[in-house]
């Protein structure tokens, strides 16, 4: 399994860059993916779409399709993608440690 | 395959099982195909894993075919869990069943469905990709691929038309409209992950004056079962589209930009679901069709100051322009929306997959870094037109595209039809928001 190296952690992934497990996840992996996402800058904002994804994910198993996103965090579809630029199914999803979403996606 | 792939049964080997496969899936057909290759070389040339990989002739469709299905009729089904997982890394690693080598054999042997005879028997087992397993519970369970309840499905079309009041005024996503000229399906990653589809194909639909609806269910018009070898359940999906459509008396179904939906509904589909002629019990458009028709009868007018300047290339997905027939359609449509447009070589029915298709994008990250080595012909093509935009009607060319673009440099943008279609279409005074 490839690895990745940031600010002295080492954490497993997957061939598509997302982390091998939800536990592993931590805010170092945060800024990790922040670099490669096109995110300049982590704002509170970003922060409350990861929480949202994490929390429906501890609850569901799954990730949270994009409706319930807009509507937990209050941010209409175009500020998500503000937020995050490569969209809520691949770049916040991976950020927030979530695994790859199954299907065609 | 991986050692510890736990999804992966370890039972012994149901041969009767796999004879049943054999004798019934056109046992006669596939004998002969068999009996007649003559192993002249020429579908090596024509797959594009075996370019990529400097012409290794492992990897050519003859071989294929005969070290997978050939020994499993040779075997009368008397094969071993070990040969088994062998014919997964082929037939699902190795070939998208993009039917390219199925069109320039000169015997004309249908390699594409020999391969998805062997995922079957390879299926039935319990011997299939992880990452389409877990669709095949989903579609089971819900009817679609992602695992999604009706009521957050109608609550998202409710949520796009309400998001796009902005844009067009009196936008709707029709539900179950009786009677409707096209039943509108789509690809669940749509209504999931990417909302904003459903939102562009209902302002062009408002602007086109279209009579349309989605239905409730059997709205998605992916078919993954079928790539992954489950004709049953393959079946059962198709079926559940068709029947939705006949119970809201649409005339047509019309499906999102998606290629293999395009083959599940028109082509395989009958079959699959029961139609011993091969015909679907309801006209099935792509909307490669439709968006032409718009442009051409002038329900759909371009802005010429919005035209694309930039170079635009075409990727014509295998299962609408090879399988489908219809190449000529996306590149009308860019000929209004684009002033330099740079086809790729070869092209059309000749064109190569992108690597994605066949079930290679939903298979899941246990295939990615094999979907970029072989997606080097691909990434090749796109570069040797000098566009920077790369149009395409299907959501799995669109993908692997994009990762292509990352991992080749290409510099590159991918765009749906819908997309530039919405960026650039007039909208009429009376649907201008005040």
């Amino acid at each position: 399994m490839p690895t990745v190296e940031f600010e002295g952690n080492t954490f497993n992934i997957d061939e598509d860059g997302f982390i091998d497990d939800f536990n592993n996840w931590s805010e170092a992996w945060v800024r990790h993916v922040k670099t490669t996402e096109g995110i300049e800058e982590l704002t509170d904002e970003h922060w409350k779409v990861i929480k949202v994804l994490q929390d429906y994910y501890k609850k569901n198993g799954i990730a949270p399709m994009v409706r319930i996103l807009s509507k937990v965090t209050g941010f209409k579809l175009k500020y998500i993608y503000e937020l995050f630029p490569s969209g809520p199914g691949k770049g916040a999803c991976k950020m927030a440690g979530l695994p790859k979403p199954t299907g065609c996606v | 395959m991986p050692e510890n792939s736990n999804h992966i049964s370890e039972q012994p080997v149901n041969v009767e099982k796999i004879k049943q496969i054999l004798d019934v899936n056109n046992g006669a057909r596939v004998r002969t195909w068999l009996n007649i290759c003559a192993s002249c070389g020429l579908c090596a040339e024509s797959c594009f894993f075996y370019l990529a990989k400097d012409k290794d002739p492992k990897v050519s469709p003859a071989y294929k075919f005969k070290t997978t299905l050939g020994e499993m009729y040779k075997k009368k089904g008397n094969v071993d869990r070990e040969f088994l997982k062998k014919c997964y890394d082929i037939l699902w690693g190795e070939c998208t069943t993009c039917k390219r080598c199925s069109m320039y054999c000169p015997f004309g042997i249908d390699i594409a469905t020999m391969i998805s005879t062997a995922r079957t028997v390879c299926w039935s087992q319990g011997v299939f990709p992880e990452g389409l397993a877990r669709t095949l519970t989903n579609y089971r369970e819900t009817g679609n691929q992602m695992g999604t309840s009706k009521e957050d499905f109608i609550e998202t079309c409710e949520w796009m038309a309400e998001e796009f009041e902005d844009e067009i005024k009196g936008i709707t996503i029709p539900i179950d409209r009786p009677g409707a000229k096209y039943m509108y399906t789509v690809n669940p990653r749509e209504p999931v992950y990417y909302p904003q589809d459903l939102g562009m194909a209902a302002q062009i639909f408002t602007v086109a004056g279209e009579d349309w609806t989605m239905p409730s269910s059997g709205w998605d018009c992916t078919n993954l079962p079928m790539f992954a070898g489950d004709r049953a359940l393959a079946g059962e999906v198709v079926r559940r589209m068709y029947d939705k459509a006949l119970e809201l008396g649409a005339e047509k179904i019309l499906i999102t930009e998606c290629g293999h939906a395009y083959r599940s509904a028109a082509f395989e589909g009958p079959y699959l679901a029961g139609y011993p002629d091969g015909k679907p019990p309801i006209e099935i458009v792509h909307s490669v069709q439709l968006l032409y028709q718009y442009l051409r009868d002038g329900r759909i007018s371009i802005d010429p100051d919005k035209r694309i300047e930039e170079p635009v290339t075409y990727q014509d997905p295998c299962n609408v322009s090879r399988n489908g027939g219809l190449w000529e359609e996306g590149r009308k449509i860019i000929e209004y929306l684009a002033k330099d447009f740079r086809d790729m070589s070869p092209n059309r029915e000749h064109n190569h997959c992108c690597g994605g298709g066949g079930g290679f994008i939903p298979m899941g990250s246990e295939f990615k870094s094999r979907r970029m080595v072989s997606g080097k012909i691909k990434a090749e093509q796109i570069k040797a037109t000098g566009a920077k935009i790369v149009i395409t009607p299907c959501h799995n060319c669109f993908d692997q595209i994009t990762d292509l673009n990352e991992e080749y440099d290409l510099g590159v943008k991918v765009s749906s039809l819908k997309e530039i279609i919405c960026e650039q279409m007039i909208i009429p005074d009376h649907l201008k928001p005040e």
